[in-house]
């Protein structure tokens, strides 16, 4: 994304024989070699997504990608379909938590290990916080299954009772399920973020600094007027990769509620219910009806967020 | 001057302070990231924790034993797992890497016509969520006949338009003289590249490597949907369907057995080259 923004469309002068009918032996080179890459490009996501936007207008029948065209009935059908308002508002709410405590969470963290002077410490943090972004998917669910155990053997209840509290069924009820998901992806997503921020703070320049210090300004003055505006570029580069990455929980709820999104339809996400309206029902024309109107959704909360670079600051 | 040098020494005792509050909490936060592995180590080695979690939490295996991980290797079918999980990420990596670096160094070298929207047509798919293709990529490859088949990880791997991306911002910044040069010495152009540029790519060809063993190692989605049999099962998907079919919070050691054998490859990859992993992640700003 933000590679997306350094990117210019000219970035090939062009070539002074550019009235040239003919292909040079250059040119039949560059095709060549930028043959996988076409092959893969027009295979693999142009053709899908035509297919895709053509299965979203017909009634599939079993692994066809044909079918009887029905206009604008699977989308009609997904709209008015409660359970996928449910599975977008999980989506959403889940999203928007992990999200925004993940950026806060992760933006204080950057900060607090800027601030160290001592080296080892630093780079000891950095890849403390940064491993559980390795671990799959898979076995951070694993993992979290047995730590939010829902009686008091589990760690997290075990450390509740401590306090007095009763254990809590993270997992298995639909009251915490979403927080639980929240707390759980927080902790596998916080050092990517970390690692972001640390390259963003070590970016801003040290004559900002220095003017303010100049002007009396404390270190919370230091941070709320020089760091935090010089880094909204990096704030908004990560709702966006957040927000993508939010819309697309699947791994995780699929593993732990099944494709009914339990406990209760609590996990019931967006793609869980494209798989399991594809996989499951073989409504393949309804499933990717629905699969369209999250990539709109997932487009608009993109351009939306990229709005928010747009408006012009002191920096610009 | 005295009163400057009393502000220095002032200031550095004043940090010294915040510093020490400072890696407290750091170490605090560090020890809530690093629980979790080690409540797995612990439960995996315990012989006693193979039916339930003990209470209370033990710093030690009860009954520390490695029938946890024998049982694991029997009942879940690791060591296949794992091979396939090999040949998958081998494979992948390979067919990927190759198509980035081939499309990138013609885009930045040999500047042929068409090279913008070929560039532009790669960038904007980049855009597009796995979700959204992954039905009609699965009908695809069923018609192909290419379930169960590596083939349905191998040729989307061409499609690696981050790579090709990273890639020729890499030959961009490599001079242009050194093909001039060798294509005048007679060269053909498949040995400039091979021979002329591509040793100079290790940087690049590591970073890729290290991105896409993270993400075809860790992925689920895709093995979910084009993985029937058992026996083609990925560690990821192997381990997801014993314990979606299982029960997910049952035998607690021997999945944490098994959890722990899957993230043995990731964790020491981590370990080895954990300071450019993280540059080259800061650097690329895209996780998948």
């Amino acid at each position: 994304m933000s590679l997306n923004a350094n990117m210019k469309t000219d970035t090939f002068p062009e070539t002074s024989n550019k009235r040239k009918k003919r292909f040079t032996r250059n040119d039949w080179m560059g095709y060549l070699f930028s043959a996988p890459l076409i092959i893969g490009v027009l295979a693999f996501a142009i053709y899908p997504m035509i297919a895709a936007l053509i299965m979203s207008f017909h009634q599939t029948s079993g692994l066809s990608v044909g079918g009887k065209w029905v206009g604008f009935s699977n989308y009609n059908y997904v709209v008015h379909d409660s359970l996928f308002w449910q599975a977008l508002t999980n989506t959403f709410f889940i999203g928007i938590w992990s999200v925004l405590l993940g950026i806060i969470l992760s933006f204080v963290l950057a900060s607090l290990i800027n601030n160290l002077n001592w080296s080892t410490g630093k780079n000891f943090f950095k890849a403390v916080f940064f491993l559980p972004n390795v671990v799959s998917g898979v076995a951070t669910t694993l993992l979290f299954s047995f730590l939010f155990f829902p009686s008091k053997e589990g760690l997290l209840n075990f450390v509740i009772g401590l306090f007095g509290i009763d254990p809590v069924g993270w997992f298995t009820n639909p009251q915490v399920s979403r927080y639980s998901i929240v707390l759980m992806s927080l902790w596998g997503a916080l050092g990517y973020n970390t690692i972001i921020f640390l390259a963003g703070l070590q970016s801003v320049p040290r004559d900002l600094y220095e003017a303010a210090e100049v002007d009396g300004a404390g270190t919370y003055r230091k941070w709320f007027y020089i760091t935090i505006p010089y880094l909204r570029p990096i704030f908004v580069f990560m709702l966006i990769m957040g927000t993508i990455g939010a819309m697309k929980r699947f791994t995780d709820v699929w593993l732990i509620g099944g494709t009914a999104g339990n406990p209760g339809g609590s996990l019931m996400t967006v793609v869980l219910y494209i798989y399991r309206n594809a996989f499951l029902a073989s409504q393949m024309g309804m499933a990717t009806a629905a699969s369209y109107l999250l990539f709109i959704i997932i487009f608009i909360l993109t351009a939306f967020l990229m709005l928010l670079n747009r408006r012009k600051d002191s920096f610009d | 001057m005295n009163t400057v040098d009393a502000k220095i020494i002032h200031r550095r005792k004043k940090i010294s302070l915040n510093q020490w509050i400072l890696t407290i909490v750091l170490f605090l936060g560090s020890f809530v990231m690093i629980v979790p592995f080690l409540w797995m180590l612990v439960t995996s080695f315990d012989w006693a924790a193979r039916l339930h979690i003990n209470f209370p939490p033990r710093l030690w295996p009860e009954e520390p034993s490695v029938k946890t991980f024998e049982a694991a290797f029997t009942s879940i079918k690791m060591f296949r797992y794992i091979t396939n999980s090999i040949m998958v990420s081998a494979g992948v990596i390979i067919i990927s890497a190759l198509s980035a670096l081939l499309s990138g160094y013609a885009l930045s070298k040999l500047r042929f016509k068409g090279a913008n929207i070929v560039l532009l047509l790669a960038l904007s798919t980049m855009m597009i969520p796995f979700e959204m293709t992954m039905i009609p990529q699965y009908l695809l490859f069923s018609k192909l006949g290419l379930v169960d088949n590596y083939l349905a990880f191998y040729l989307p791997a061409l499609n690696y338009a981050f790579g090709t991306f990273l890639a020729k911002a890499f030959f961009d910044q490599l001079p242009t003289t050194l093909r001039e040069a060798a294509i005048l010495d007679g060269a053909k152009e498949v040995s400039v590249f091979s021979r002329v540029y591509l040793p100079l790519c290790t940087p690049i060809i590591a970073t890729m490597i290290i991105l896409l063993f993270l993400g075809v190692w860790n992925d689920m989605l895709w093995p979910l949907l084009i993985l029937k049999k058992a026996t083609k099962y990925t560690i990821q998907i192997g381990l997801a369907m014993f314990t979606y079919n299982n029960g997910i919070d049952k035998q607690p050691s021997i999945i944490m057995a098994a959890t722990t054998v899957s993230l043995i490859p990731v964790v020491v990859v981590y370990m080895f080259l954990q300071r450019y992993i993280i540059e080259s992640i800061a650097l690329s700003g895209i996780k998948q």
